[in-house]
């Protein structure tokens, strides 16, 4: 799996030269990052694909309107974003769900499951239907919660990035951040713990 | 600190965010209680799993076409634009 931490710098002069190795540059870093955020969004791969599109297009013919208050990454995530949302509000009749309630309180629900998860290496034989239920668990959440721990736990993006490409304040990303890891590690503890050795699964 | 206190500082202490001071009152409280080690556990296990799995990427054979279709956008944009 390519590491899609810290992608590097590309450098922004080149980008608006119109350097054919600084966009293939900044496609390598961010395209599957966008990629994911609208998937994320918009759960159809083929719409994805066209959001990534949108959003590269969208972005290097609106460059100079980039201010580099923001790093480059983090605006791309922004306008792929905002893309994802107007292919949402061109194909929902009924408006987007109501916003997290309640975002700068801090309460969450104690935690219910308190028992140890069995993750054991012999575990991984059934990668693909564990994969099934974390895609199952994420889709629980609402999209508010999703977005944010897809940016700050799959993507590894700051507190600060997240909160400058999702347009929320740093505080509703920590909120958010906190809602959803409870969240889902609720949603996983059955399937972790119920998934006792079966007989004859080591064969 | 207690249950409750250490549930919402879970986050923070996860990320390493938190005062030295609560830091410190945190791990004393994990230390005696088992329940909020678990929930400990298992979340840095789910942060862990998504992490593991969740970075899904464009399917490598569409990858090239949607460079080439981005390429083919931009240079068609140039063109109408000189």
């Amino acid at each position: 799996m390519p590491s899609t931490n810290s992608p590097p710098a590309i450098s922004l002069d080149a980008l608006r030269s119109g350097d054919p190795q600084a966009l293939a540059a900044l496609f390598e870093a961010y395209a599957d990052r966008i990629y994911r955020l609208a998937l994320s969004l918009l759960r159809d791969p083929s719409a994805a694909e066209d959001i990534v599109q949108e959003t590269f297009v969208s972005a290097m013919t609106h460059l100079d309107r980039f201010e580099g208050r923001s790093s480059l990454g983090t605006w791309l995530y922004r306008v792929g974003y905002n893309a994802s949302l107007d292919w949402l509000r061109r194909r929902r009749d009924e408006p987007l769900p109501p916003d997290e309630p309640g975002d700068e309180s801090e309460a969450v629900p104690l935690p219910r499951s308190l028992v140890e998860w069995r993750l054991t290496p012999e575990s991984r034989q059934a990668e693909g239907e564990m994969a099934a239920e974390l895609d199952r668990a994420i889709g629980e959440l609402s999209e508010s919660l999703r977005l944010v721990f897809l940016l700050r736990d799959v993507d590894e993006l700051s507190t600060q990035e997240t909160a400058e490409a999702l347009g929320l304040t740093e505080g509703a990303v920590k909120v958010r951040l906190h809602r959803a890891r409870l969240a889902l590690r609720e949603k996983l503890s059955d399937y972790f713990t119920e998934r006792t050795p079966q007989e004859g699964e080591a064969a | 600190m207690n249950c409750q206190e250490l549930i919402r500082y879970l986050s923070d202490y996860i990320d390493r965010s938190l005062s030295d001071e609560l830091h410190a009152e945190a791990q004393q409280h994990l230390a005696t209680c088992h329940n909020c080690h678990v929930v400990l556990d298992t979340t840095r296990q789910t942060i862990y799993l998504y992490r593991q799995s969740g970075r899904q990427a464009i399917p490598a054979e569409h990858r090239a076409e949607l460079f080439a279709r981005l390429q083919q956008s931009l240079a068609a944009r140039k063109d109408s634009a000189s």
